[in-house]
């Protein structure tokens, strides 16, 4: 079953295309990473579908239903979660109200709203640090606290924007490992933004690339690993400057 | 369900010791101060000072919880001030029926506005509020129907009554106050461990991260703003039976707007004795101090100290004296 599909995706900001004619499809229960160079226009397909920007031309369907131009607050009551590069959250708060916050989108009852945030702490193993207020925590919890607030909305479509960016390699390792763990739990389907290919290789199963605000490749893991367009657009660079260096030696 | 909800409002129980007992002083303070202390003048400004409290305890809501500069508490206050004068004098209708049409006229009009202001986010909202305040107190200086500059006074009563709350004692007035401000923090109580309390938060942190947790901004927002202006509207009613007189430079002042914020701010915005702190710094100080530099011809000097505290304050802990109190208990 096909869970999001976007159509034909346009999106202009002031005559630089940051997405042109983009479709996707998203199977319910899959892990889809989404990978580019800087400025491929990622974060913009995010917005477009979570409802920051309404996209100049296109669909996007949401379980059969048409979301194109829904604001944020009504995707994710539709279902679409999602987490931010740098989920700057409310220092005054503890860990523990960071993530009631998000399960109050599902009930007004403050009881039930902390049973469920601190039922989704477990998931992510933060039940420790329920207590501590964000400031004081290190940047790989506050992005499984980010996780956990976008748990906490029940979606059934979780939206992760780099979610390993600015951890250590345990650390994202443990967030690999974690991520797989909540997918195979919950059976929920997950598009990652990743900008790092080592983190996005092993979990997804399907990957897209995009590139100057196109899709350039779609296929799985390994296929993309060597796909030619794809080394050009993102090891290109590297492997060119490689050559000068080289060269000028 | 109800009961719920008065439970939480009732329940202090996740504060420390500490606040609870000042609570409790300050419940015991308010409440024996007609008997200890007997001077008229320091009555008044104890009446003052529970009316400021409501007004900054609304204020809170969509200033401190919010993060909203709202500049327009005048306006709120002046509209319910007005329909309640305007009712009693004309129709001769008791106070008690024309308060809940005054808070609704306020809330009304907070409802309006919010609604088409909140599309504003940050400095441009607290222009436009300032601006729709302007223009209603020009409003309301120019109508004849409603006095005018000249402002309504209340008819005065053979006998102390109720039903149109005039009484010959200050006593009277304030305990009615008192029990505003203890509805208001009891509400208060609620409202911070409440659903909207928590969303409210999330808006001030990061508008576009509370957005993607499912949270109306815009809606929220003006449910926030609609309080304030009840809070408003009952503070009104009551200045304007306290009083007997009301016109559009006492109440719909934009000083009085002004003077709300800054005291909340003053004591701790988004905290709950924030508003509290604020008023019993700021409202002895300013009616004290005025009269004492007033009555030797040195005007303007108190509104200098303000600008100072202000001053020392935002430089030190933007969140206030509450803020300095929390940063100080999270180092310990």
């Amino acid at each position: 079953m096909v869970l999001l599909e976007v159509t034909d995706l346009t999106k202009d900001f002031g005559g630089v295309a940051a997405n042109s004619h983009i479709s996707l499809d998203i199977e319910k229960g899959e892990i889809i990473g989404l990978i580019g160079p800087n400025g491929a226009g990622k974060t913009t397909l995010f917005n477009c579908i979570v409802g920051y920007h309404r996209p100049d031309q296109g669909k996007i369907r949401f379980k059969d239903k048409n979301i194109t131009g829904f604001k944020p607050f009504k995707t994710n009551r539709e279902g679409i979660g999602r987490t931010f590069q740098i989920m700057s959250i409310s220092g005054d708060l503890t860990v523990l109200e960071n993530v009631m916050i998000g399960s109050f989108c599902r009930t007004s009852d403050r009881r039930i709203a902390r049973e469920e945030a601190s039922e989704i702490l477990n998931v992510v193993e933060l039940e420790k640090d329920a207590e501590a207020y964000m400031t004081e925590l290190p940047i790989a919890t506050q992005k499984r606290v980010g996780l956990a607030m976008a748990l906490a909305t029940r979606p059934e479509l979780l939206m992760l924007d780099e979610v390993a960016s600015g951890l250590n390699p345990k650390e994202t390792e443990e967030m690999v490992a974690l991520l797989q763990r909540i997918h195979k739990a919950k059976g929920l389907t997950v598009f990652v933004i990743e900008h790092v290919m080592e983190v996005v290789m092993p979990i997804s199963q399907r990957i897209i690339v995009l590139d100057g605000g196109q899709k350039i490749a779609e296929g799985k893991p390994r296929d993309i690993a060597s796909d030619e367009r794809v080394i050009k657009a993102y090891l290109g660079e590297k492997y060119a400057k490689g050559r000068k260096n080289r060269g000028s030696i | 369900m109800q009961i719920r909800t008065l439970k939480d409002a009732l329940s202090f129980g996740d504060l420390p010791a500490v606040e609870r007992i000042g609570f409790i002083l300050f419940i015991t303070f308010c409440f024996i101060f007609p008997w200890i202390i007997k001077g008229g003048f320091a009555q008044a400004v104890m009446i003052q000072f529970l009316i400021f409290c409501l007004y900054g305890l609304g204020w809170n809501l969509i200033g401190g919880y919010g993060g909203q500069v709202a500049l327009g508490q005048a306006k709120n206050v002046g509209m319910s001030a007005y329909t309640v004068a305007l009712l009693m004098v004309r129709w001769n209708i008791p106070f008690w029926v024309c308060t809940p049409l005054g808070v609704i006229v306020a809330t009304i009009e907070s409802f309006v506005l919010g609604y088409f202001l909140f599309r504003l986010r940050g400095h441009y909202f607290a222009i436009a509020t300032i601006a729709v305040s302007l223009v209603w107190q020009q409003l309301f200086i120019n109508w004849n129907f409603i006095g005018g500059a000249r402002g309504i006074e209340l008819p005065l009563r053979e006998t102390p009554n109720f039903i149109y709350m005039q009484f010959d004692s200050p006593v009277y007035y304030h305990y009615f106050a008192f029990v505003l401000v203890m509805i208001a923090i009891l509400y208060m109580n609620w409202f911070r461990k409440s659903r909207l309390g928590y969303q409210l938060r999330a808006i001030t942190a990061n508008e576009d991260v509370a957005e993607s947790l499912g949270i109306n901004a815009h809606w929220v927002k003006v449910k926030a703003y609609c309080i304030t202006g009840i809070f408003a509207g009952m503070g009104g009613a009551f200045y304007t039976v306290y009083y007997s007189y009301i016109d559009p430079f006492s109440v719909m002042h934009l000083e009085l707007s002004i003077m709300i914020a800054l005291m909340t701010m003053i004591g701790g915005a988004g905290s709950m004795w924030g508003p509290i702190i604020g008023a019993m710094i700021l409202i002895p100080l300013d009616r004290y101090l005025g009269a004492w530099l007033g009555g030797r011809g040195i005007l303007g000097v108190d509104f200098m100290i303000y600008a100072l505290m202000v001053m020392i304050i935002s430089a030190y802990e933007p969140r206030g004296i509450w803020g300095i109190i929390e940063k100080a208990r999270r180092k310990r």
